[in-house]
């Protein structure tokens, strides 16, 4: 038998030891710890995504800093915005007045999300934060627009939604910096749609489609795609042109969502390949955008 | 290795734990404090095998860790309803469908069944099945489950019990 | 005419049996004083269901001993490879580790299958711990033992091993390649079947259609909810293991793998959070038993899900060619199939499940000529080997799909097809022997469809509705060639309470409940004053294991002839203390009473005198299924004891854009024999379909290269409450079933309809036929966008 190649399992690897851990009781507390700590700890919100990572031992963080105890006001609206505090609990998204109101896609997406276990833990801030490309919360939050709202040592600052999902897993968040919470423009009389492909009720997104048209002065036409890239993708406004120029028209819809399926390079995994991807997404922007644009409306 | 000394709230009684900071509320209830009725299935979150009531909503015991549990209430199956009293209506349901075939997921079934009557007592079957979507069966098929649940449902008030949820 | 590859090695087993020698059947029947039955087909709950449902009932994990370590195994990343060093230093210098352990310290390596007979199988042990070389990801290398699981996963990360890779194979096509790598010296092929009846040539030379396809089936995880575990602790020097296990007669192997003798083994078989098979081979056991007799301490170890979806056994997959002859009326003249299973790296149950399906391959239709080869080809995949209808399960997609194919060339409807076809009472099996029984499969299929109700429509442009369905035969039994046993020891207590104790194994299924039914049944002994003790090698005589839906046929039998011998035993007593004949004696709701009811003794009065006149309260049976041969040489013999039968229907919404299926109506018909306890019988048959449908449609062990794409049970799909409608069940009491009064076993059929059915109603929709498994949206898709190509072929729009 010739030997192929040697193939040594990773040696000395270190034991890991048992994370320390923290509450912080406020947000600036929590950025506080993270300088500390200088990258060496995590932020424990929801827990649903970081948990289990940390169960099949797939991370060693030093320490968690748990930032369940500080408290989350409820959804409301300031200034034309809906404003909404990370630590808001992914089940309040669909039962505060104020979000299916004035997000109501948001409000209609959360219901996707999980299982009402996950539901109950799930933060806000927490699904922006960790970034999955599939995330309901992260497409969402893409399709309205706004600002996510940061807490660092240099104090406060805001990034525009289009901004903040860099690539899996990681946003413009700085080291040591915290989403707090959200500014998202109100809906208006904003028409929306939304649509995730997923194999069994409830699982990760194969891929959605999430569509909100607005008058052009209050952000216009928005289609996201999700689970078809590295992060959330808002739809290039040239993609959109043939249905903006005739919306109603299911021919110019076909154009628009063939259009923009083509321009995708979805990976391929053990759930779909990235072709079939690409199909799902021109079909379903297709009957998204029909049903946004035809005279009945959105649900 | 870096412990912390809790105090744990568990079917209305204090437990004194003393443990490492990753144990998971799973964990700690089963093995530090002797409660069988939690139970592992995934360490994912995905199975609802573990699922206890922490504050009275339903949440995975193995994506909490202990140390997040102090100061809140939680409750485990036993703890919804004690062994040495009479059955609860729901679990009577249970048992007359046939809804617990190995009884795994029963417990689990049982916890988030009962917090759905209580904030939807109005629930169609379609949202008996959205809301059990989350905790896994492979013996029933789920139909003898969403059964019971349903004639829970439509017992006669006097027939229910008061509270179902965290105590 | 059946023979075996040479280079194997043939065990010949006695010629056939005339099968009607002796028929220990025969009394199976209620008898004429227990034809009004008064809690058999009643659905009481009571026994283990109570407590799992009160949140009581201690499996395997929740069992606690002062001083007990947490085991966890080493299991290799790669593979194959030949494993080059181990150390284990710094992961025994890891405060809080107990022990270490490796190949060297097992004292007989060897996990040997007992009591297979053989049968022309190569003989090939898998080992405890891997010594030279890894043939499969996961396979255990090392298992180390700490005082918390924590310190224990992370000692078993410090386990240091270098492996060299080996060229492997990943599928049987490749296993089978000329010059393909080997996985084990003796050869790629573990056994190959031959069924062989006529001359399956000419019966093709006259056919007027021959029907041939191929078609796929996957690997399949069991995914009980319960993972595998136990624990182990030296008592008196008996190394005792508790284990969620279904068979416990595995003792007889721990004891040969630390070299002890047999009785100084003992399993204990905690009630299961599931089986399905996956709990059939021996999982945690040996690891348990080695470091326990290692240690001298109490070990714990469960498998974690995502060790259990890599490593622990799966369902084979199966691709199945067929080509089936036929006249162009649609009688059947001959079915030639090749069935190759994928049996991973070692044999476990493979040659078995092979040869299930080789005799279940051409399903319940006459079929006069046939040749069938079954192969259990190794591979460099995970091991395979028994799950819920093991082998003649998968080849329900096989047969029910060449009938519908068969239909559709001939212009017949699937039903026609198959009433042309179907086998009857008397008729002859593939093996040669006649089946004896009813076969109501006509009526499963007339009474499935009805319950379908009327068609949906679709729901939407783009959107196509179909139905279809599916019959199978289903054995039930182990086969006769096993000369299966059970026994059954009932004990009528000083105050009238009865004890049962039983070897069963109870996977959630009423195994220990369904017998104290029938114990109350024959005995008039009140549920609530059963007690029932199972699965404990040192304590209980022995059942066998629950597998092969046989623990109803086997132990309901067993109980139900203790029952009656301890009735007949101590009726003559009680005859003689209430002054009336033997035959004016009842035995009723905890009494015995006279006839007319109005004298009667309690059950603990009756013990009283029983014990007076020294005559026994207690009685040990062993009950013989018939018994006989079957010479894999010559091909011809017996080979199960019974069939259940069945069909299952369903509609189907397929979205024409994107492949999506969705299931808008199910239902499920079997012929039970007679259900023992018809609520729990309809639970088999919903959950075994809810099994059967996440097979057809989601289910999927995806590896790349014998590494699995993912582990998560986040990734392994079985349905969850919303991805099944209402499961519409119906039953068939036709009342000549093997097992307790008439019963036949509902364990494992229905899980056999599903994937056929449901690919049948796919095929309505869309107007082609998916020939693999899982029927995922992308793969319809694909089959969509072949039947429009097609039809662009053809000059049709699509």
């Amino acid at each position: 038998m010739t030997v192929q190649e040697v193939v040594p399992t990773p040696a000395g690897r270190t034991p890991a030891t048992c994370f320390e851990y923290q509450r912080a009781e406020s947000w600036a507390d929590a950025v506080e710890l993270l300088e500390l700590w200088d990258g060496e700890a995590k932020i424990l919100a929801g827990g649903q995504s970081l948990i289990p990572m940390l169960n099949l031992r797939l991370a060693f963080p030093a320490a968690l800093i748990d930032v369940n105890p500080i408290p989350a006001a409820d959804p409301r609206v300031e200034r034309d915005h809906l404003v909404i505090d990370a630590n808001t609990r992914h089940r309040v998204l669909r039962t505060s007045e104020a979000v299916r109101t004035h997000a109501p896609l948001l409000a209609h997406a959360v219901q996707f999300i999980g299982n009402v276990r996950v539901r109950n833990r799930g933060t806000f801030g927490g699904t922006l934060s960790h970034a999955d490309p599939t995330a309901e919360i992260a497409a969402i939050t893409l399709a309205t627009g706004g600002e996510i709202l940061l807490l660092g040592p240099a104090g406060e600052r805001s990034v525009p939604v289009d901004d903040f999902f860099v690539t899996y897993l990681t946003t413009a968040a700085e080291p040591n910096e915290v989403v707090i919470g959200a500014r998202l423009p109100v809906a208006g009389n904003a028409r929306w749609a939304f649509h995730e492909v997923v194999r069994r009720y409830s699982d990760f997104a194969t891929v959605s489609v999430s569509v909100l048209a607005r008058p052009a002065a209050k952000g216009g036409l928005r289609v996201v795609l999700g689970g078809v890239a590295d992060r959330p993708i808002a739809v290039d406004q040239g993609l959109l042109e043939p249905v903006l120029t005739d919306p109603g028209n299911p021919d110019r819809a076909r154009e628009s969502a063939d259009a923009i399926a083509a321009s995708l390079d979805p990976d391929t995994d053990l759930h779909a390949t990235a072709d079939y991807r690409r199909r799902l997404v021109a079909v379903h922007t297709r009957r998204l955008l029909a049903q946004v644009f035809s005279e009945e409306g959105a649900p | 290795m870096i412990r912390t000394q809790l105090v744990l709230r568990v079917n209305n009684q204090q437990h004194e734990v003393w443990v490492r900071n990753d144990r998971t509320l799973l964990d700690v209830l089963h093995d530090d404090l002797g409660m069988p009725d939690v139970r592992y299935g995934c360490a994912e979150g995905v199975c609802g095998t573990c699922t206890v009531l922490m504050d009275g909503d339903p949440v995975s015991a193995c994506t909490v860790y202990a140390v997040q549990a102090e100061g809140h209430e939680v409750v485990t199956l036993r703890g919804w309803s004690d062994p040495q009293e009479e059955a609860h209506p729901l679990q009577k349901c249970f048992l007359a469908r046939g809804a617990s075939q190995c009884g795994f997921c029963t417990a689990g079934m049982l916890l988030t069944a009962a917090t759905l009557a209580e904030r939807n007592p109005d629930a169609t079957r379609e949202e008996i099945r959205h809301e059990l979507v989350g905790n896994l069966c492979r013996c029933t098929g789920y139909q003898a489950i969403v059964d019971a649940v349903e004639d829970y449902l439509h017992l006669p008030a006097e027939q229910t019990a008061e509270t179902g949820g965290a105590q | 005419m059946t023979t075996v590859e040479p280079g194997t090695t043939p065990d010949t087993i006695e010629p056939p049996e005339a099968p009607t020698k002796f028929d220990p059947d025969a009394d199976s029947g209620p008898l004429e004083r227990e034809r009004n039955l008064r809690i058999v087909g009643q659905s009481p709950a009571h026994h283990d269901f109570v407590n799992k449902v009160r949140g009581t009932l201690l499996y395997a994990a929740d069992w606690s001993l002062p001083g007990m370590v947490h085991a966890k195994l080493v299991r290799s990343d790669v593979a194959p490879a030949r494993i080059v060093s181990i150390d284990t230093s710094a992961a025994e210098r890891l405060e809080g580790v107990v022990a270490v352990l490796t190949a060297a310290d097992v004292p007989h390596n060897a996990i040997v299958e007992h009591a297979s007979g053989g049968l022309g199988e190569l003989t090939i042990d898998q080992p405890v711990l891997a010594f030279d070389q890894v043939r499969y990801v996961g396979e255990p290398v090392a298992v180390v033992a700490a005082n918390d699981p924590e310190t224990a996963a992370e000692a078993a990360d410090l386990v240091e091993i270098v492996y060299e890779s080996l060229p492997g194979v990943y599928s049987p096509e490749d296993a089978l390649a000329d010059g393909a790598p080997l996985v084990h010296d003796e050869g790629n092929v573990l056994v190959n079947w031959h069924l062989d009846r006529g001359d399956v040539d000419a019966a093709f030379a006259e056919a007027d259609v021959v029907i041939d396809n191929t078609y796929r089936s996957q690997h399949a995880e069991h995914a009980y909810l319960e993972t595998e575990a136990g624990v182990g602790w030296l008592e008196n020097d008996v190394v005792t293991l508790r284990i969620s296990t279904q068979v416990i007669e595995h003792a007889v192997e721990i004891a040969a793998i630390l070299g002890l003798p047999q009785s100084q083994v003992r399993v204990i078989a905690s009630y299961m959070g599931g089986g399905f098979g996956g709990k059939e081979d021996m999982t945690v056991e040996p690891y348990i038993a080695l470091l326990v007799w290692r240690t001298r301490r109490p070990v714990r170890m469960i498998w974690s899900r995502q060790e259990s979806i890599l490593a622990s056994t799966k369902r084979h997959p199966f691709t199945m060619h067929y080509r089936t002859a036929a006249t162009k009326e649609g009688k059947i003249l001959a079915v030639d199939a090749d069935i190759v299973g994928d049996s991973g790296a070692y044999p476990c149950l493979s040659a078995r499940v092979l040869f299930a399906g080789a005799a279940l391959s051409t399903g319940p239709y006459k079929v006069p000529v046939v040749r069938i080869r079954s192969r259990a080809v190794f591979t460099n995949n995970v091991p395979t080997s028994a799950f819920r209808g093991f082998g003649a399960m998968q080849v329900v997609f096989g047969y029910e799909s060449q009938m519908d194919a068969l239909a559709a060339e001939l212009g017949l409807s699937p039903e026609e097809v198959r009433d042309r076809n179907h086998i009857e009472k008397g008729d002859i099996l593939s093996g040669g022997e006649p089946l004896t029984t009813a076969v109501a499969v006509r009526e499963t299929r007339s009474i499935a469809l009805e319950m379908l109700g009327e068609p949906s429509h679709p729901s939407g442009p783009n959107k196509a509705v179909g139905r279809g369905f599916g019959s199978s035969m289903q054995p039930y039994g182990r086969s006769i060639w096993f000369r299966d046993n059970a026994s059954a020891w009932l004990t009528l207590q000083a105050d009238g309470t009865l004890l049962i104790r039983s070897g069963v194994t109870d996977l959630g299924a009423g195994q220990a409940a369904s017998l104290c039914q029938i114990a109350s049944e024959i005995l008039g002994v009140p549920l609530a004053d059963i007690s029932v003790y199972i699965g404990d090698t040192a304590l209980n005589p022995p059942a066998g294991g629950t597998f092969a839906t046989r623990q109803l046929y086997m132990s309901g039998n067993a109980i139900l002839r203790a029952a009656r011998k301890l009735r007949d035993q101590l009726t003559p007593v009680a005859a003689k203390e209430l002054g009336v004949p033997e035959d004016g004696v009842v035995w009723r709701d905890g009494m015995v009473r006279t006839d007319d009811g109005d004298t009667g003794l309690s059950l603990a009065e009756l013990v009283r005198a029983a014990t007076d006149a020294m005559v026994d309260t207690s009685v040990l049976h062993t009950w013989r299924a018939r018994t006989g041969g079957f010479d894999p040489k010559v091909g011809q013999g017996h080979t199960y004891p019974d069939y259940t039968f069945g069909t299952h229907a369903a509609e189907v919404e397929v979205d024409l854009e994107t492949g999506e299926v969705r299931l808008l109506k199910y239902a499920a018909c079997h012929d039970v024999g007679r259900a023992i306890n018809p609520v729990r019988v309809e639970g088999q048959i919903i959950g075994g379909a809810a099994q059967g449908i996440g097979y057809a449609l989601m289910e999927d062990c995806v590896a790349e290269e014998g590494h699995p794409l993912s582990s998560l049970f986040a990734d392994y799909l079985i349905p969850t409450s919303m991805d099944l409608p209402d499961i519409k069940v119906a039953f068939v009491e036709s009342g000549e079933g093997r097992g307790p009064l008439n019963a036949r076993g509902v364990g494992e059929p229905p899980i056999g309809p599903p994937a056929a059915t449901i690919a049948s109603a796919v095929e309505a929709a869309i107007g082609i036929r998916p020939k693999q498994l899982p029927i995922t949206s992308e793969r319809v898709l694909a089959l969509l966008d072949q039947r429009s190509g097609q039809q662009t072929q053809n000059g049709e729009r699509p």
